[in-house]
């Protein structure tokens, strides 16, 4: 299964930026390595959503619920009792799997824009009872200062801890993706009908690829509260969900990593136009016009295009699909 | 508590009168939807500057026309600015992918946001109602402002302007069968390209008229535009995709809901919305009434 | 190896290299440096502004006369946006990166208390601007922390002793969902029962923050006919509020009291039309006290940014104040003896001195009480018959703070 990827053009160089991010606390001041970590975290978290976006075609408007309650289940154990940390580790994505569970099982139900909205009534209600519940969760002044194992302790080893967890859940990820699974989740968003007609339940292939993807999403809740030592009720909010949403766009989602880069560009242009300018949402919103008019395909979409052939489920032939009479919105 | 026929009553109207604002908005908001097919983001930005550009007329012509020549100016001024969004930027992105559209509108609304800060500033502002319509009524013995009265006359003239205009004028029934079918139209000679910009502008036109009509109710802020395209997708979802009746709709049920969830259960009335959307998705899931396509 | 690969793989290295050659904040001697991380996006920009500017109105004086020990202060700003994870991520950039030797902020409390936290470890003294939150001095008070705004506790104290003395008994609360209102509340409530424990609570209405349509919970409000109402609103809320009870005339009939109801950032947008006889509290007003100091500190920020200085401009004025004397007072600029010099020191400002208590390091500030009147001479309301109560009256004991923080 491995062979044609390890043979494609991306690989080798791939390993090699691999091995330069993980000598980079050796070389790097310490702020860089707090914010390639920070990259690492919420671009997991995007490479969640983009399993179901870009990949399942769903239109998961409030995928930073399952983010959310993934740091939240971790958090709360830490804070709250006094469970060893690799118990509150894998109880964040399994509570952020469960909750897509629960809520993907309302939403697959309905198709494209009452998906998404019916997520992020759901979403909220969860976020109004997390930002209430005050005495139980911190309601919106949050929980900080979470203790973390010795291990993890130092900057440098949260980085690493954080690395490691990446690699391997985008290797996982990967897998899952170019499994016959994977194929029939590629399938399905392009065209549910013809799938339903060859006999795939197309809700329950959606239903698992949502439980997988929080699965991951809740990984990245973990990860960030080993990050910051803190979660608070934004984490839950529908604004973050939607920049996450954007991080993918961005990137690419029709891409394997687009979504790390669409994370590492807005990330990156927040920190540090930041510095310059108080309006860097303007500089954001007019760079996103940008890619929209030159890089239909987001910005890694664009560099795979320079090297070949159009990559596989590409945009265009989206909108071969659309314009035959699709579906719609 | 004592809650009298007249509590009820008043809170009722008070509900309908915030159900007009947002219906004035989702209509456009629908409109747009139905037509073009896109979740118009930037919906709530326009809205915003709808609301600041009231204040600013109303600073120019203060007295008693301010009010009623913003009513008029902002909306055209905001349809204006959506009008060169659309023929610069937005038309060459008709054939793209649906997920860009909504990118681009989000983008779009990012650079208003901050051009609403860069110009008004952060300051708080606040517009006063018109003479006419300042104080309050008796309605059965409870008070009510004399401005919600306008506000729930004003809903239905708008609903029945936008519903005379869809079904009477010739531009408007174009618009309602490029929602349906934007190939036939095109085979029929007409030119699709400039029936989209006109139901983008009318849309946007009406985000300006809730911007307008919501500024002597509320602090103008930046930060309008956020709280206000959530409820906004909210209700056109619920109500069917591009129906401006079912705009119509969903603005009275999350209005009325909300106002009388605030008498019987002041704790709780702050997930009354959601608990409504939700409902509705899992009877109807897709939405109240016939979604246009 | 392909074309794209190569250009992939080198893209992106010139992107790590660009980082690593990005310019980092020089360290040594030279110019003291100060980062503000703050909301500048949104409603609550109303009020940062303002503490931005007056601390840089403080700051350029004093770098004229030579700075603080011959060297300048710079201050450098970044906007979280309302958000915390942008907080936090903005503030160990701007320890980590740009080294700035104090930090100040931010009006959002959550973001407060993520920071507070984490220049504990950091050891880097931050000085909380905005937030009202009394855990930050209270229960999660450290030595690293310091607040020149009040908190929740401090407001009901202050609040409370205001209306004991009036004639009200039975009471409506009404405010923001969220801990702010919450916490609010619970103060001003909790310090009324005890210096009057005649009152009774009738009713409460909670909105989201930020709520636009307030008329609702008015009608409702006015349905249970209570003696008064205590608003726990923040921000916009508070416009909101005005807005809806001078519309439906329940300022009239139904007696109010909200924080910052007399504060100018609240009345200033209102114009001429805001409801006469709401109480409120604040701790500033540009015309009150009307001393000499006062004048010629609301007249120098009139001058240099156009508008009348509201509370944030007191804030940004002590906070300049606290630095700079505290420097001046460690003889270098060393963070531990700076924290030590700024314990117990008392600054002079526009509302007369202020005390940084050494204990909790809080800032012991007065409340003033007053009731929104219409006075010829300005384009908006203003507070009468203000009442000061004192700081002493308004701190929460020594003891308080001991037992919140579990010792």
């Amino acid at each position: 299964m491995f062979e044609r990827t390890i043979r494609s053009r991306a690989f080798w160089p791939l390993c090699g930026i691999l091995i330069l991010l993980f000598f980079l606390p050796l070389f790097a001041p310490r702020f860089y390595v707090y914010i390639f970590a920070l990259i690492y975290v919420t671009s997991l978290a995007a490479m969640s959503l983009n399993m179901v976006v870009g990949f399942g075609g769903l239109f998961q408007f409030h995928h930073g619920v399952f983010y959310g309650v993934g740091a939240y289940a971790t958090a709360l154990l830490l804070a709250k009792t006094s469970a060893p940390a690799l118990v509150a580790f894998v109880a964040g994505p399994i509570t952020a799997a469960l909750t897509g569970l629960i809520i993907g099982w309302f939403c697959v139900r309905l198709t494209r824009l009452y998906f998404a909205m019916l997520q992020i009534s759901l979403g909220s209600l969860i976020w109004a009872i997390v930002f209430r519940w005050y005495s139980f969760t911190g309601g919106d002044d949050g929980i900080h200062g979470i203790r973390m194992p010795s291990f993890l302790s130092s900057p440098q080893s949260a980085y690493y801890f954080i690395l490691v967890v990446l690699t391997v859940s985008l290797v996982l990820m990967y897998t899952i993706l170019k499994s016959p699974f994977g194929n029939t989740l590629q399938a399905i968003r392009d065209n549910p009908q013809r799938c339903e007609a060859v006999g795939i339940n197309v809700r329950r292939h959606q239903l698992l690829a949502i439980v997988i993807a929080t699965f991951f999403a809740g990984i990245a809740g973990v990860l960030f509260v080993v990050l910051e030592r803190s979660v608070f009720a934004d984490l839950l909010f529908w604004v973050l969900s939607l920049e996450i949403f954007i991080m993918c766009l961005l990137g690419g989602w029709f891409t394997f990593l687009g979504p790390v880069l669409g994370t590492a560009i807005i990330v990156s242009l927040r920190t540090f136009v930041g510095k310059f300018t108080e309006y860097w949402t303007l500089i954001l919103g007019i760079l996103l016009i940008l890619v929209i008019f030159f890089l239909p395909e987001g910005v890694m979409g664009y560099l795979q295009r320079l090297g070949g052939p159009r990559p596989k489920g590409s945009a265009v032939r989206k909108e071969e699909i659309d314009a035959s009479g699709g579906v719609g919105l | 508590m004592t809650l009298g026929v007249a509590e009820v009553a008043s809170q009722f109207l008070v509900g309908i009168s915030r159900s007009m604002i947002l219906f004035v908005v989702c209509a456009g908001l629908s409109f747009i939807l139905g037509v073009l097919r896109v979740p118009n983001i930037a919906h709530g930005s326009l809205y915003m500057i709808g609301a600041f550009a009231t204040f600013s007329i109303t600073k120019f012509f203060p007295g008693t026309t301010g009010f009623w020549v913003a009513l008029v100016v902002a909306p055209l001024f905001v349809a204006l600015i959506s009008l060169i969004a659309e023929r610069v930027l937005f038309c060459h992105l008709y054939q793209r992918e649906h997920l860009m559209l909504l990118l681009f509108t989000f983008a779009v609304s990012l650079i208003l946001g901050d051009l609403v800060k860069i110009v008004w500033g952060a300051e708080y502002r606040s517009v006063s109602a018109p003479p006419l319509l300042k104080g309050s009524v008796s309605i059965l013995g409870a008070s009510f402002p004399r401005y919600n009265l306008f506000l729930i006359l004003m809903g239905p003239i708008v609903g029945v302007a936008l519903w005379l205009f869809t079904t009477k004028t010739k531009i408007g029934k174009i618009s309602r069968a490029a929602a349906v079918d934007r190939e036939m139209v095109g085979v029929l000679g007409i030119n699709v390209s400039w029936v989209f910009a006109f139901a983008f502008v009318i849309g946007c036109f009406l985000a300006g008229v809730g911007g307008a009509l919501v500024a002597p109710t509320v602090s103008i802020t930046l930060g309008m535009d956020h709280t206000l395209i959530i409820e906004a997708f909210l209700i056109v979802t619920i109500g069917g995709l591009g129906n401006m009746w079912g705009a119509l709709v969903g603005s009275l049920i999350f209005g009325v809901t909300h106002s009388l969830g605030v008498l019987f259960w002041p704790q709780f009335a702050i997930v009354f919305p959601y608990m409504a959307v939700v409902i509705v998705l899992l009877v109807r899931p897709k939405g109240l009434l016939k979604s246009v396509w | 190896m392909k074309r794209s690969s190569c250009l992939i793989a080198s893209a992106v290295s010139v992107l790590l290299l660009s980082f690593l050659l990005w310019p980092i904040g020089v360290v040594a001697q030279g110019p003291i440096k100060v980062g503000i991380i703050d909301t500048y996006s949104g409603p609550p920009t109303t009020y940062t502004y303002d503490v931005r500017d007056a601390f840089k109105l403080a700051i350029d004086e004093v770098n004229a006369k030579g700075g603080v020990l011959g060297r300048k202060i710079e201050f450098t700003t970044r906007d979280d946006k309302f958000k915390v994870d942008i907080c936090l991520s903005m503030a160990k950039e701007l320890i980590m990166n740009e080294k700035v030797d104090i930090l100040m902020g931010t009006i959002n409390s959550a973001g407060s208390l993520a920071v507070s936290e984490y220049v504990k470890g950091e050891k880097v003294p931050f000085i909380v601007t905005f937030s009202k939150s009394e855990k930050i001095t209270g229960e999660k008070g450290h030595r690293y922390v310091f607040s020149i705004t009040e908190n929740t506790a401090m407001i009901g104290k202050a609040a409370a002793a205001g209306l004991a003395k009036r004639p009200f008994v039975r009471y409506w609360i009404a405010g923001d969902d969220y801990e702010y209102g919450h916490a609010l509340a619970d103060g001003v409530w909790g310090n009324l029962k005890k210096l009057n424990p005649k009152v009774e609570l009738v009713g409460q209405s909670w909105w989201k923050v930020g709520e636009p349509e307030l008329t609702p919970y008015l009608t409702a409000i006015s349905a249970a006919r209570p003696d008064a109402v205590i608003f726990a609103t923040g921000g916009a809320s508070m416009v909101n509020a005005m807005k809806a009870a001078k519309a439906t005339g329940f300022a009239e009939k139904i007696p109010m009291f909200i924080h910052t109801a007399t504060e100018h950032s609240t009345l200033a947008p209102l114009g001429l039309d805001a409801p006469e006889k709401v109480i409120g509290t604040s701790n500033y007003h540009f015309y009150y006290p009307d001393t000499p100091k006062n004048k010629a500190f609301a007249k120098a920020f009139k001058e240099a940014y156009g508008r009348d200085p509201k509370v944030g401009a007191l804030y940004g004025y002590l906070a300049a104040q606290f630095i700079v004397k505290s420097i001046e007072k460690a003889g270098k600029m060393d963070r531990e003896k700076f924290i030590d010099a700024m314990e117990g020191m008392k600054v002079d400002s526009p509302i007369g001195e202020i005390e940084m208590r050494a204990y909790d390091h809080q800032a012991m500030l007065p409340m003033f009480m007053g009731v929104t009147k219409k006075v010829p001479g300005y384009p908006f309301l203003i507070a009468s018959d203000i009442v000061t109560i004192p700081a002493k009256e308004v701190m929460p004991s020594i003891e308080e703070i001991k037992k919140a923080r579990g010792k």
